[in-house]
Formats: C-alpha cells, sequence, structure tokens
C-alpha cells in the first residue's frame, strides 16, 4: 500500500521530466526505472512511513510545517522539476526518493529530531490517473523472452521490442559513452539505464559494508523516548489484579528450606570445615601401637653405594687414559660400564654442579615401582666346590698305554670281536666271512673258518665249564668249539651242545642242526628264518643256557631267544615298536632289555610284560650294558652322550656324560 | 578320571594380571594406578614364563600379582581418587561457567587423602621405616634446593627444606650417645648421595639414632642454582614419590624428636630465618614430660624404644653372619646398572627373624669402626667464607665441634673471626701472603691451623684427628677415597705398590717367552744340561744345589743357570696347570646343564674382577713407575686388559 502510494506521488514528476527532455520510448522506460529503484528503495521507504505513522511524528510534521513553510518546500520542489537538463533531472528525482530531512529541536520534547518534507496529497501525487510508460503491464517479461513483442497494451496491440543493436554496436556503445559501465539493463524498459550518483553512492556504502542510507548518522545522540526525566509512566499498562505470590511467601520454598534444614539437623549435611585446621598433616606416634602380625612388604634394594672411583679426588690410577677415555665417549649411555668417568679436582670449590643428579633420582624412582623385582637367593660358594670330587687320574694308573701286541687280520675289516671267560683267547670276525682265533698271550693265530657272508657277530659263551663261541652270520648262527681243549671241557661242550639224547624237537620255525663229528669244529648250527638277515647283536645270559640274537632286518623276528640245553628257539615279541638295536639279559632276574633307536624297555619274560621304559635322551642309540648287580644301566649314544640309569630310581637318567 | 583342567583357571594364569587388565579392573585411569602402586610401595613382578601368564601371548607387557591389585582394590585412596575425578569435573564445569561461587565451596570441599594408612601397612616397625628414609631423604634435599615452578608449588619446596634442616637439626642435636644403646649398630643409612643446599653431593651414612658413619664427597656436586628440571623427568612420578615420603619423614621426626624428648616441629624463628641462619633459626626445646605427655603416654614410649633396641639387637645376631654373605654374594654378581632385573634382588627375609636384613649396613659396619662423635669437641673451626657453610656447619657440629662463619655466609655465627678459640680454619683457596699484616694477625695465623675441607672428611671417616699438614692451605691433598669400600678382593689403593709391583715383576720375564727363536735354540744346548740335571726335581734345595754345582762343572754362568732353572720351573708349572685345565674339564662334563652354567658363570665373574684389580694396579704402577710401565707396555702390548670405563 505504502509502496504503491509513494510510486503514484513521484511519476508526474518523471513523466514532465521525460516530456522535456526524451523521445517517449525513452520516458518510459526512466519511468519503469525509477519505479524500479523505488522498489529497491523499499525499506528506507517504509522506515520512513512507520515513522510517520507514529504519533509524535505527526506532531513532529506538523511543527515542522510550523516551522517552514510549506510553499516553500513546494516551491523548491517545482522548481527542481522544471529544470530541463538530463543531470538536472537526475538530481530532481534524487530529491525526490530522499526528501531531505533537517534536524530541528523539538517544541514539546526538547531534543533535536529529523524531520522530514510532508507529503503534499495533492494531485500530483497520484499516479492513478496518469498513463503508465508501460503499457504491457505488470506481467513476468519472461513470458515474452523469446517472442518479437514484449507484451500487449491496453488495446490489444503488440508492444514491439525495442531494436537492439547489434554486438558491434554495444561495443561502439561501451567505448563511446563514457557512462556505460554506470549502466544496468532494465527489464521492464527493455534497454541500458545508466546509474544514478545516488544509487552509485549505495553500492559503494554497500561494498564498503556501511549503511546503505547516506544520511544515516551512526553516532547519533541517543534518543530517549520512554525514559528519563519527566517520561516516568505513571498509569499501570495492565489493569489485571496482582497475583498472590507476590505478597505471600512461597510454600514450596519453605518446604524445601525445611528439607535442608532437617538434613542438617540430622547431621546428613555438614558445613564445610574451617580451612586452616585440615592444612596440616597430622603426626602423631604412628608406630605405637603394635604393628599387626601380617609379614611386612620386602624392602626395596638399595642402590649401590659411591666408591673411590666417584670420588672428586680420586687416586690416580682411577683416572682414565685418553684411550679409556675415547672407547669411553663412543659407547651408548647403555653399554657404560660405569656412567661417568673419574675426575680429578685439585679443590673442592672447583668441583662443578652435577647436572644429572634429579635425573638419577628419577631413574632411581623409575626402578622403585617400574621395574620387576626377582627374588633370588645368591649362592655363595667356591665355584671349584661345584665340581664333582674325582679321582686324579693319576691315581688310577697304570693305563694301558703302549700297544702290546698286534694281530693282523686280512684285508677285510673287521666287525665284531670277544675274549673267552679265562681271557686267553680272542675270536674275531670280519667282513669277508672269516673268523679267526687268536691266542693273546702270544698273538698267534690259531685256527681260522670261514662261512659265506659277512661275520655279523661273535659271541663267547659265558660259562667256565665249557668252551665255546656263537658266530653269527646272514640267517645262522654256528656254535664252534676252539681246538686244542682240554679234554674235560671238550667233552662238557660236546654234551652240552651236541648231547647224545637230544631233548624232545619243539614246533618252532627255527632249525636246530647238529654236526659233531666235523672237524672244524662247528657243532651246532641254527637256521633263523629265512628273511631274518643277518645276526648283528649276540647277548649272552650270565649263566650261559640262554642267548639272544638280533637280527638287522628289522621285521618282528628280528628277535630270538635261544636256548641250549633245551635246543628252543622263541621269539619274545609278537609286535616290537621301532627297530631294534641291542638286547639285553638281566644278570639275575629275569628281564630283558631291549633298545630300540631312542628308547630302552625293560621286559619281564617271565611274566611276559613291560616294566618300564627307559628315555635316555639320546638321538641313537649305540650300545648299552648292565652292571652285574643288575641296579645300573649305562647307555651310549652315537651322539656323544652316555646316560647312566639307575633303575631303582625313575626312567630319567641319573646322570648324563657328555 | 579326574576333572578336566581347564586353560587359564589355575596357575600361573590366575596369579598374574597384565597392566591393562589391573588399570581395567581398578576401573581408574593409568595415571591414578601409577600413583596407587607408588604409594602402595607395589611393583611389577617376572612370571616364571610368560607365555603361560598372559594366555600364550609373549608380548611385552608387565605382570602384576593378582593379589596385589585385589589389595589395591580395597585401598580408601583409590575411592578418593575417583572422588578427585569427579571433583575436578565439578570445578572445571562450574570454572567454565563463571560460577564462581558454587567453584569457591567445591574448592572448599576438595576431596583430600591421608597416607597415615599407607606408612603403617608399609612399615610395620619403626626400623622398617628408618631403613628406608635414604630415598626418601634424597627427594627431600634434592627439592629443598630446587626452584619452584608451576608444577611445583613454592609450599612443597619449603615443606622439603624444612624436613631436610629437621633433619640436619636432630643429627647435630643428638650426637650424644644414648644410653644403653649398642652404638656399633648402623641401621640407617640417608643422605645419599647429596647434602642441603651443598657445595657438593656428599653421602652421609648414619647409624641407629643417627650417628654419621662416612661422609664422601664425589663428583657429583650440586650447586643450588645448577639444579634444573629435565625434560626427561616425570616430575608427577616425582611429586607422587614425594608426596609419601614426606609423610614418612613426618611421622619419622615426630617419633625421633618425641623419643629423644625434644618438641617436635622445632619453633622456626622467622626473623632469624631472614637473616640467613639457615638451621640455626630453628630452635630445639625439650618436652618437660609432666607437664605435656600422659604417663600411659610415656609408657608407651618407653616400650617402644625398648622394641627398637630389641630389634635392632636380633637384627645383628641374624645378619652377623648370614647377611654378610648374602651381601658380598651380591657384590659378586654385582650386574651392570644397565641390567634393571638383575639389580632389584630382593634379599629374602625369613619367617621368624622378619626384619630384612640392610646388606651395605652390615657390610659396612664389619669394615669399619664407629667414629666416636665428639670427635671435633676440642676443636673450634672457622668456616671461610668459600666454603659450602650448611654441609662444614652440620659435619662439624654433629661430631661435637664448635663452628663460626663469615656474616657473608648467613647470620648466626656463635663466634667471629678474631676469636681466640678458633683452632682450625677451614680454607679452600690458594696461599696469598699479605704483606702488611699485623703483628697480632701474625700470631692469629701462627696459632691456628689452617686446613682445606677434605680434611674434616677424612678426619671423619678415619675416625680419628689426622696430621694437618698433609691437608694445609695450598698443599695437593691426598686421594679422597670411599669409605664405603669395594668389594671383597677388589682393588684398594691404600695398599701399597709393592703387591703389584711383585706382580709385574712377575709377568715382566714371562713376556720374554717371545725372544727370537735363535737365541733360544743357542741356550738348547746350556738347557738341556740344566734340564737333565733338574728334571729330576728342583723342588728340593738340596738337589738345586747339587744341579747348579753340575752346572758349574759343565761351565755354565751363574745368570744362565739361574734363568734356565726358572724357565723349567716356568714350564712344570704350565704342564701342572693344563694338568689341572684337564682334570676341571673332566669335572665340568659331569655336571648338569644347570650348574655348569652357574659355574661358567661365576668363574666369568671371577676373572673379570681379577682383570679389574689387574687393571687397577697397571694403572698405579703406572703411576708410580712411568718409565718402567712404559718399556712393560712396550712389551706386553696388547697383552693389557680392555679398559672398563
Amino acid at each position: 500500500m505504502a509502496r504503491a502510494a509513494q510510486k503514484k506521488r513521484k511519476e508526474p514528476e518523471q513523466d514532465e521530466d521525460s516530456k522535456s527532455a526524451f523521445a517517449e520510448a525513452v520516458r518510459l522506460e526512466m519511468l519503469s526505472d525509477e519505479e524500479k529503484h523505488e522498489g529497491k528503495e523499499g525499506g528506507d521507504e517504509e522506515s520512513d512511513e512507520e515513522v510517520d505513522e507514529f504519533p509524535e511524528i505527526n506532531a513532529e510534521s506538523d511543527s515542522r510545517s510550523d516551522d517552514e513553510g510549506d510553499v516553500e518546500e513546494e516551491g523548491d520542489e517545482g522548481e527542481d522539476d522544471e529544470g530541463s537538463s538530463p543531470s538536472d533531472s537526475e538530481s530532481d528525482s534524487i530529491s525526490d526518493i530522499f526528501p531531505k530531512s533537517k534536524d530541528i529541536i523539538s517544541e514539546v520534547t526538547g531534543h533535536p529530531k529529523r524531520v522530514y518534507p510532508e507529503i503534499e496529497p495533492e494531485y500530483d501525487s497520484d499516479s492513478s490517473t496518469e498513463d503508465d510508460p508501460n503499457r504491457v503491464g505488470n506481467i513476468p517479461s519472461h513470458w515474452y523472452d523469446d517472442l518479437p513483442h514484449v507484451g500487449y497494451d491496453v488495446n490489444g496491440k503488440r508492444v514491439l521490442r525495442p531494436a537492439k543493436g547489434d554486438e558491434l554496436d554495444k561495443f561502439l556503445a561501451t567505448v563511446e559513452d563514457p557512462t556505460s559501465w554506470t549502466s544496468a539493463w532494465d527489464k521492464n524498459t527493455q534497454m541500458d539505464k545508466p546509474l544514478s550518483p545516488e544509487e552509485l553512492d549505495i553500492i559503494r556504502r554497500l561494498q564498503a559494508g556501511e549503511n546503505p542510507d547516506g544520511g544515516y548518522d551512526p553516532y547519533g545522540p541517543t534518543v530517549e523516548w520512554f525514559t528519563g526525566k519527566g517520561k516516568e509512566e505513571v498509569m499501570p499498562l495492565s489493569a489485571a489484579p496482582e497475583p498472590k505470590r507476590r505478597w505471600l511467601p512461597s510454600k514450596w520454598e519453605k518446604q524445601k528450606i525445611m528439607k535442608i534444614v532437617r538434613a542438617i539437623r540430622r547431621g546428613r549435611i555438614v558445613g564445610s570445615k574451617p580451612k586452616t585446621a585440615g592444612d596440616k598433616p597430622q603426626l602423631y606416634d604412628i608406630w605405637n601401637e603394635p604393628p599387626s602380625n601380617q609379614p611386612p612388604p620386602l624392602p626395596a634394594p638399595k642402590p649401590a653405594l659411591p666408591t673411590h672411583v666417584e670420588s672428586y679426588n680420586p687416586p690416580e690410577e682411577y683416572l682414565p687414559t685418553d684411550a679409556e677415555r675415547k672407547v669411553w665417549e663412543n659407547t651408548d649411555l647403555e653399554d657404560r660400564k660405569h656412567d661417568h668417568l673419574p675426575q680429578k679436582y685439585s679443590s673442592l670449590r672447583l668441583v662443578p654442579a652435577y647436572d644429572l643428579f634429579i635425573k638419577q633420582r628419577f631413574n632411581r624412582q623409575l626402578d622403585l615401582y617400574l621395574a620387576p623385582r626377582i627374588q633370588r637367593t645368591r649362592l655363595n660358594i667356591d665355584p671349584n666346590s661345584l665340581i664333582p670330587n674325582l679321582p686324579s687320574p693319576s691315581s688310577l694308573r697304570p693305563f694301558p698305554n703302549y700297544c702290546s701286541l698286534k694281530f693282523t687280520h686280512g684285508n677285510a675289516r673287521v666287525r665284531c670281536i670277544s675274549t673267552s671267560p679265562d681271557g686267553a683267547w680272542v675270536v674275531s670276525g670280519d667282513d669277508a666271512g672269516n673268523v679267526n682265533l687268536w691266542e693273546v698271550n702270544v698273538g698267534r693265530e690259531i685256527s681260522k673258518w670261514c662261512f659265506d657272508g659277512k661275520i655279523g657277530a661273535v659271541e663267547w659263551c659265558p660259562r667256565t665249564d665249557t668252551s665255546y663261541f656263537v658266530v653269527g652270520t646272514e640267517d645262522k648262527l654256528h656254535f664252534i668249539v676252539p681246538p686244542n681243549l682240554p679234554s674235560v671241557i671238550l667233552h662238557a661242550t660236546q654234551s652240552a651242545l651236541a648231547p647224545a639224547a637230544l631233548p624232545p624237537a619243539t614246533e618252532s620255525p627255527i632249525k636246530w642242526s647238529s654236526s659233531p663229528g666235523q672237524e672244524d669244529g662247528v657243532i651246532l648250527t641254527i637256521l633263523l628264518p629265512a628273511v631274518s638277515g643277518l645276526t648283528k647283536q649276540i647277548a649272552w645270559h650270565r649263566k650261559g643256557d640262554y642267548l639272544a640274537t638280533v637280527s638287522n632286518r628289522e621285521s618282528q623276528g628280528s628277535v630270538w631267544i635261544h636256548q641250549v640245553s633245551r635246543r628252543h628257539s622263541q621269539a619274545p615279541f609278537k609286535k616290537i615298536k621301532g627297530a631294534v638295536q641291542l638286547v639285553l639279559f638281566h644278570p639275575i632276574k629275569p628281564h630283558f632289555f631291549v633298545a630300540t633307536q631312542r628308547y630302552v624297555r625293560l621286559y619281564n619274560l617271565a611274566e611276559q610284560k613291560l616294566i618300564k621304559t627307559l628315555m635316555p635322551g639320546i638321538k641313537w642309540i649305540s650300545s648299552m650294558d648292565i652292571h652285574p648287580s643288575g641296579d645300573h644301566v649305562i647307555v651310549g649314544g652315537y651322539d656323544k652322550k652316555l646316560c647312566w640309569f639307575d633303575l631303582e630310581l625313575n626312567d630319567k637318567p641319573y646322570k648324563i656324560l657328555r | 578320571m579326574g576333572r578336566l583342567k581347564q586353560k587359564g583357571k589355575a596357575g600361573a594364569a590366575k596369579a598374574y594380571m597384565t597392566r591393562s587388565a589391573a588399570v581395567k579392573k581398578l576401573q581408574c585411569s593409568l595415571a591414578d594406578f601409577r600413583r596407587l602402586c607408588i604409594l602402595k610401595g607395589i611393583f611389577p613382578r617376572e612370571p616364571r614364563s610368560r607365555k603361560k601368564a598372559n594366555k600364550g601371548s609373549t608380548a611385552p607387557t608387565s605382570f602384576y600379582y593378582t593379589k596385589d591389585i585385589a589389595y589395591l582394590a580395597h585401598e580408601p585412596v583409590l575411592n578418593k581418587l575417583r572422588e578427585h575425578k569427579a571433583f575436578a569435573k565439578k570445578i572445571s564445569r562450574a570454572l567454565g561457567r563463571g560460577e564462581w561461587s558454587i567453584a569457591k565451596n567445591l574448592e572448599d570441599c576438595k576431596p583430600t587423602y591421608r597416607l597415615d594408612h599407607i606408612i603403617k601397612e608399609r612399615y610395620h616397625t619403626f626400623i622398617d621405616a628408618i631403613r628406608d628414609i635414604d630415598d626418601a631423604l634424597c627427594m627431600i634435599f634434592l627439592f629443598a634446593s630446587l626452584p619452584s615452578n608451576d608444577r611445583v608449588s613454592p609450599s612443597l619446596i619449603a615443606n622439603c627444606s624444612r624436613l631436610a634442616a629437621e633433619w640436619q637439626l636432630y643429627v647435630m642435636h643428638s650426637r650424644f650417645p644414648q644410653e644403653g644403646l649398642p652404638l656399633h649398630q648402623r641401621n640407617i643409612l640417608p643422605g645419599r648421595n647429596h647434602g642441603p643446599g651443598c657445595h657438593l653431593a656428599r653421602t652421609i651414612s648414619v647409624y641407629a639414632e643417627s650417628k654419621i658413619v662416612a661422609v664422601f664427597y664425589n663428583v657429583r656436586g650440586t650447586e643450588n642454582t645448577a639444579f634444573r628440571y629435565h625434560q626427561t623427568v616425570d616430575v608427577r612420578v616425582m611429586l607422587t614419590f614425594l608426596e609419601l615420603y614426606q609423610t614418612l619423614l613426618g611421622f619419622v621426626f615426630f617419633k625421633l624428636y618425641t623419643d629423644a624428648g625434644l618438641v617436635y616441629p622445632p619453633p622456626l624463628d622467622a626473623s632469624r630465618d631472614d637473616a640467613g641462619a639457615g638451621i640455626g633459626a630453628f630452635s630445639v626445646h625439650t618436652v618437660e614430660k609432666n607437664i605435656h605427655i600422659s604417663k600411659s603416654d610415656n609408657v608407651g614410649k618407653t616400650a617402644s624404644t625398648r622394641e627398637v633396641r630389641q630389634a635392632i639387637k636380633t637384627i645383628t645376631a641374624d645378619q652377623s653372619f648370614v647377611d654378610e654373605d648374602v651381601d658380598i654374594d651380591s657384590r659378586d654378581f654385582a650386574p651392570k646398572p644397565s641390567e634393571v632385573d638383575e639389580e632389584f634382588v630382593v634379599h629374602p627375609s625369613g619367617g621368624e627373624d622378619a626384619i630384612p636384613s640392610l646388606p651395605t649396613l652390615q657390610s659396612l659396619s664389619e669394615t669399619r669402626k664407629s667414629t666416636p662423635t665428639s670427635l671435633f669437641s676440642p676443636y673450634t673451626f672457622f668456616l671461610s667464607r668459600e666454603t659450602s657453610r650448611t654441609v662444614f656447619e652440620f659435619l662439624i657440629k654433629s661430631f661435637g665441634g664448635r663452628v663460626g662463619w663469615p656474616t657473608s655466609s648467613g647470620s648466626g655465627s656463635p663466634i667471629t673471626e678474631s676469636d681466640d678459640s678458633i683452632t682450625h680454619v677451614i680454607v679452600d683457596r690458594p696461599v696469598i701472603n699479605k704483606a702488611n699484616e699485623s703483628a697480632e694477625e701474625k700470631e692469629r695465623r701462627r696459632k691456628r691451623k689452617y686446613v682445606q675441607p677434605q680434611w674434616v672428611v677424612d678426619c671423619i671417616n678415619a675416625g680419628k684427628i689426622l696430621v694437618e699438614d698433609l691437608y694445609a692451605q695450598g698443599t695437593t691433598l691426598p686421594p679422597h677415597l670411599s669409605p664405603f669400600g669395594g668389594k671383597p678382593g677388589a682393588y684398594d689403593p691404600t695398599v701399597g705398590l709393592s703387591h703389584s709391583e711383585e706382580v709385574l715383576a712377575e709377568e715382566v720375564p714371562e713376556s720374554e717367552d717371545g725372544q727370537s727363536s735363535e737365541q733360544n735354540e743357542a741356550e738348547e744346548g746350556v738347557g738341556g744340561v740344566v734340564e737333565t740335571v733338574n728334571v729330576r726335581d728342583v723342588d728340593g734345595a738340596e738337589s738345586l744345589r747339587a744341579a747348579e754345582l753340575a752346572a758349574e762343572a759343565a761351565g755354565m754362568e751363574y745368570g744362565t743357570f739361574e734363568k734356565e732353572v726358572r724357565k723349567l720351573q716356568r714350564k712344570r708349572e704350565k704342564k701342572e696347570k693344563a694338568v689341572d685345565q684337564g682334570e676341571e674339564d673332566m669335572g665340568k662334563m659331569l655336571l648338569s646343564n644347570k650348574k655348569r652354567k652357574l659355574y661358567e658363570r661365576m668363574k666369568y665373574g671371577e676373572k673379570r674382577r681379577a682383570a679389574e684389580v689387574r687393571l687397577n694396579d697397571l694403572s698405579a704402577f703406572r703411576v708410580s713407575n712411568p718409565l718402567a710401565a712404559r718399556n712393560f707396555a712396550e712389551e706386553t702390548e696388547g697383552d693389557r686388559p680392555k679398559a672398563t670405563w
């Protein structure tokens, strides 16, 4: 409403302007531009009008009209309107848009105030009767963007779009016309319209972030509208009766306070204690009461006390040489044995400050609370006392330390050797199948037997009343009686190996065949099963009646126990775990040791069950023997270990020798 | 078949707890956990197998006993720490909102905790506490000399310096032996490495009822102004320790003072303190017992002192034999400082005689006799201004001397420089001849002894008054040796050079073995004669004489004969050694792995110690006899043991 009124008020002036200066089209444009501009400035105008609406403003305007003659104002305007030059018209229109305000002293309040010229409700001010230069009406112009006309006039005729120059014209216009860069396209009038200096000023102000109103004074004096002397409001704004809460004490507040009071009375709320008392810790004899019966915590270990090295004036010999100093400086902080180099000062006053003291204390504290502590008992013993007291090797003399006899064998390798129980004879077997009998005293070969294939084992019978030995070859065992025996022994041997009355034959895959008449001394042969392979070990029982053999084919029938008196052989194990390396008879009990590659098993032959498994921890067992008492076993291995088992202890070695 | 054992339900998996698990269980921050650990004395443990303790993981973590953590969980201080956390949130909220009055109210009800019960738990008896105050005193003295900053408040520093002064005051005051107290006991060892604002760090060992045993100056000097906070030092940790130590020392001093019949805390004269009187600003007052202490209190106190004495007696009885062993052995195995694990070997304490041992002290008492506390009582000292007054005032007064100082070192000196009673002047500057001395001054100079500060300290360590001439002003001082001695078998600088010379003299000819082969061959013929003579036996003096005669008959010179004999002897020794070595090797074969390793470790330690002694011997030899040393060095190039610095 207000805007429309303004528009109407201004239009006649514009009309006159344009009439005098421009052609019709131009005038039309000017006018429309003006209108648009007004729209822009609407805010300002509105504020002005709002001011108008205040009763006081009215009063002011009244007073103002009193001060300055309306006529004079009119006259001014009239003069302006009549000015014919375009520049004049611009300034004129400006003066219309922004009516000049005046600061005057209000008669009523006695304060300075700004007064605007009054709007004359004349015929001029009403534009409704004017013909609108915009003949197409207030329609969105983009409707006709792609049409040759811009709309229709009142009579329904097309209003054609004014001719636009081509690009060259546009360019020429920018070159020739100095105001072209301050002009803007107006859609309503369809042409460029130069901006007025006021508009430019507004643009500049907006750019500078100032108030767009040129006349606005940000530092103007405060205007007290409702406060100050003489402006006190006496009458109440509202006629409502005053509520009760204004003059009655609050019930809820009372309840809350009573709650706190009760809490204080009952001691639930305690007032803050006086500050001075609690500041210092109260000291008393803390160790007066008897200590608790719990064990006290272990005290922390003490750091080492300083030694001569740390003296400020150490003996000369503690001072490092240059080389030592260099070495110390080049070692890392962690690797240094001492954390500082000894240094000598001739006088106490020359000793400098020790910079790392705080660091040292800190490290100590880190040790105290971050380092894990291990409880460890220290051994204070002579290291030599750890070594067992062995008899000196010199006390064990004489050692066999020179070669007394040498038996020269054939070309083949000797694989096995055995001495007779009386120690007078030695029998040896080699890879070529030769078995030689030597006399120990003279070192002479007494006799020689030839067999097919390698000789795996040779063992003399431990019986002293007889004299024979057993030779193990491929799948066969030969019992041989050495030549030149005393007749008593020879007889006993023959009766033991080839008795006149043979014991009843038993069912066995093994054949005992005696050939007593042979001259070469092979008195008895045992044929082992064909696949059993080379006999690699022969173990006699202490009494000389039983012997056990181990063959190198790792099948189930590798171990056999033969009984000479009954001419009976049996395989003690149906199945055995691992490859049997060695077997051994217990000297007293009916026990039988079987060594596989890694374990030694002890079987009870009478009860036919496993007693225990000895675990020597050797990679590959090479040898085994038992003490005549039957309690101690030693087991040797190819990995240079020797284990000593006490059979009364557990299955772990009592001692391991390396 | 019994129940199946589940993994992680028993044994190490239950007994140990990782640190993060502990923090989680206690529901506190890591910083609070550390704080608790420091206050309660809980430290990590090393499980036998980290894998078993940590669910099969070998990640590097620290482990705590689960029981220790359970013990921490019941700690009232932990609750207080939680309350403090809530308080910190509340107050920061109030401050952020600008609610000053609420913030002030909150500040007034700030949760605080007391450490009395922790002190009681950690130190069951007074003896336990006394034994552990060396670390505490070090920290107190350190902080007493530090500047304050935003983390370390001036009031804290002031409290530390007060405690330090109280300690010194007590030691100075109670130098008179307490009747009935076994004087040869030493069970306190505080003040290690440090003194109050002292010119130098010093080591003071004090035994029962605060008797100074030994003083030792080392290079770790500490000038007041030179202390700085290091970047690598976590002040939080130090402050937590300090908190504990302040409380501990408070209670200890209270007990010490009250047992000595003194008022604790000793009143401080502010005006004298301002004038720089130092310890003199404190005054010692005896308690008038019938007024201040009730009868029952009195009974309790005497009982407790008796207990203390009893405890000390039991300590000596137990320690005299056992602890020495332990100590010596711990020194035998003395690890490198870097090996933290090794360093913290806890000496086990038996069940009945539960008072744990203090090996260092025991060894001290073995090696040193006690210094009479009235060592300096006939003398009066005057400290010249370049000496550290606080240290020497403390030392001299503790041993009964009178001491004065110029006003530039602070006020409160009982005597002036012109006092006739002064017997010793402690100066630390070169001699300057004054031209215009009055007769009186000359006379005074003649009467007094001018000694360097080291004299005082060496006198205390020696337990007697040493000859002053060695320490006279301007002379080169004799070496200052540590009273704490070394490990048994370590190099002793006080032993004369004779021993080392012998050693070296033996060593030198050995190096001749590498003589030119030609010479050896030339002597072969001669040597043959001797050998034929001597091979039978050189041991007997008679046979040696016979051999000598035979050699003379063969036309051999006496010098060459002797040489040959020595050579033969050495050869024989070598052979014997080889035989011994063979026997040792055989013995070693019989050892179990564990024992063999132990044996080798012990042997290694022995060898290293021997090398150290030899090194010092060599140095001493070098110092005393540079020319011979050079010759020797040329001969035994590369033979020298590696430097240990």
